[in-house]
């Protein structure tokens, strides 16, 4: 008897989507700020649960496992990470109104979910979307135009509606297997297309902001020095930059992503190519 | 003084990455030229030096917080100081570079303590304090970012114009010629980890594809972005339509 009087009083409790929505801004603002090497996104991803946990379980003892229990390791990425805040949220909701939820699968969601959509997120948000709206920015600041300052916030607008979206999928999928969103392709489909995007616009700024030509030129018997410049515009225009960035891609895909060193070798190269006259 | 103190509080806040993508953006060198342009009373100027900064900066991300270089550091000290020694953008670039380096130092200084915070929510967590766990997500990391993120950038932009232009009147022509000429090639470094965080070799001749573009027929950056929105929508809707044959 006990046993079903205790259910229906915990199957009364239910999230809105105001609680829902809630606890995604609370993540927007708050999730890199407490940021640390222990643990990374861990205590930003429970202070921003924390008033649905509470909501959801009455009882204290219930709620100090719960609040323990999300400040087990998380690190995702603030976007396409939401998708498993959303999915832990309706988990635990289904926890509280007694259904059997143990911990080990809400902890196993959370870990077995959060690289990868990390790496969907890196790709999409910091890889392509960024990259094409703060070089939107450039352009116009480059004319000295304050437009440039103002521009990149369309980042900002862009993953901010991405997250809520995604934080609000992640809660109606619930329980169900992540591998049917996957599976539904359209992920893979705004990767690609988002990646194609991404390059073919860093190659239209690359010709226009990567700078490097040389004065040298080879003296002829008879007639007006030939300028090495003059050939390579020739064979294409931009040839050097082109190379310069392709050199560097290879760097970094062969022998690791060292930026500091990559860029104290480019000012020391520089340096040594005006002090001979190449550059 | 109000440079220095206006550029150290926006390092402080802006660096915390309150709001995501929010925060992160009013942290662009891009970005903060607009205030401190209407500081100094050359906007103009401050825009193309920012733009300059931005550009080494556009590819790099973050993976797993580890910042690869602290491109808000690198513009607040370097923007304020080319706009007072009349620095190229070229050269205020170079100028960020070990700017850049220093705030990825003090940024892991900065998350080594936090390492703390983590030990007093799991406290909390014990009585219930869900009030305490909120504090140590939210205000202790501010109160330990300002201790730590203010004062270089205000000392930095109270004594480094002179510093740096006394430093520029001793170096000779050739310095300053390679130092212009790195600032050129620096921006290769961002487009290069954009091809490599995107990561598919295949899809490189997309890049190539509008590399020259814009070099043979001097398009400017709209029309490249509109070409460029085509171009990725028509090849994802024909793998579409090959898929659908072969299902």
């Amino acid at each position: 008897m006990s046993d079903i009087y205790q259910e229906s009083v915990k199957s009364d409790i239910k999230l809105t989507k105001k609680d829902v929505n809630k606890s995604f801004f609370l993540w927007w603002w708050i999730c890199e700020i407490s940021n640390s090497f222990e643990r990374l996104q861990t205590l930003a991803f429970c202070a921003c649960i924390s008033p649905i946990l509470k909501k959801l379980y009455p009882d204290e003892k219930d709620l100090s496992e719960a609040l323990m229990r999300h400040l087990n390791f998380f690190n995702s990425q603030g976007i396409w990470g939401g998708l498993v805040h959303g999915i832990t949220i309706a988990m635990e909701e289904q926890k509280a109104r007694g259904e059997d939820v143990p911990e080990e699968a809400i902890t196993g969601i959370k870990t077995g979910l959060m690289g990868p959509f990390a790496g969907i997120g890196d790709t999409v948000d910091w890889g392509t979307w960024k990259p094409i709206c703060f070089a939107l920015g450039v352009t116009f600041a480059s004319n000295g135009s304050a437009i440039g300052a103002i521009l990149p916030f369309l980042f900002t607008i862009i993953t901010l509606i991405e997250g809520y979206y995604i934080w609000n999928l992640g809660y109606s999928l619930g329980q169900d297997s992540i591998k049917t969103v996957l599976k539904g392709g359209w992920v893979q489909e705004l990767i690609t297309g988002a990646s194609i995007l991404g390059l073919f616009m860093m190659g239209a700024l690359s010709a226009n902001f990567v700078k490097l030509t040389t004065p040298l030129t080879i003296k002829m018997a008879n007639a007006e020095p030939l300028a090495i410049q003059n050939i390579f515009d020739q064979i294409a225009p931009g040839i050097l930059p082109l190379a310069i960035t392709f050199i560097i891609y290879w760097y970094l895909k062969n022998k690791g992503q060292n930026y500091t060193k990559i860029l104290l070798t480019i000012i020391i190269a520089s340096l040594l190519g005006a002090l001979i006259g190449i550059f | 003084m109000v440079l220095a103190i206006f550029t150290g509080i926006w390092y402080w806040l802006t660096r915390m990455n309150i709001g995501y993508t929010f925060g992160y953006v009013f942290a662009q060198p891009v970005v903060m030229a607009l205030p401190i342009g209407l500081i100094m009373g050359d906007v103009p100027q401050a825009m193309m030096v920012g733009a300059a900064v931005e550009l080494v900066y556009l590819g790099m991300i973050s993976p797993g917080a580890n910042m690869p270089a602290d491109e808000a550091l690198a513009g607040l000290i370097a923007i304020p100081i080319a706009l007072q020694t009349n620095m190229t953008p070229e050269m205020a670039v170079v100028l960020a570079v070990p700017f850049g380096v220093l705030g990825v130092f003090l940024d892991q200084v900065r998350r080594t303590i936090h390492a703390s915070l983590n030990h007093m929510a799991d406290k909390y967590a014990l009585t219930c304090n869900t009030k305490g766990i909120w504090m140590a997500a939210t205000v202790w990391p501010l109160v330990i970012g300002f201790i730590l993120r203010f004062p270089p950038v205000f000392l930095a932009n109270l004594y480094g114009a002179e510093a740096v232009q006394g430093f520029m009147d001793i170096i000779p022509e050739w310095i300053l010629h390679g130092l212009s000429v790195a600032g050129g090639v620096l921006p290769a470094l961002g487009f290069a980890i954009t091809i490599f965080i995107i990561g598919k070799k295949t899809l490189i001749p997309f890049f190539i594809l509008g590399f020259f573009l814009v070099q043979y027929l001097e398009i400017n950056i709209m029309a490249a972005a509109i070409f460029g929105t085509c171009i990725a929508l028509l090849t994802v809707l024909m793998r579409q339509e090959k898929g659908g044959e072969k299902a």
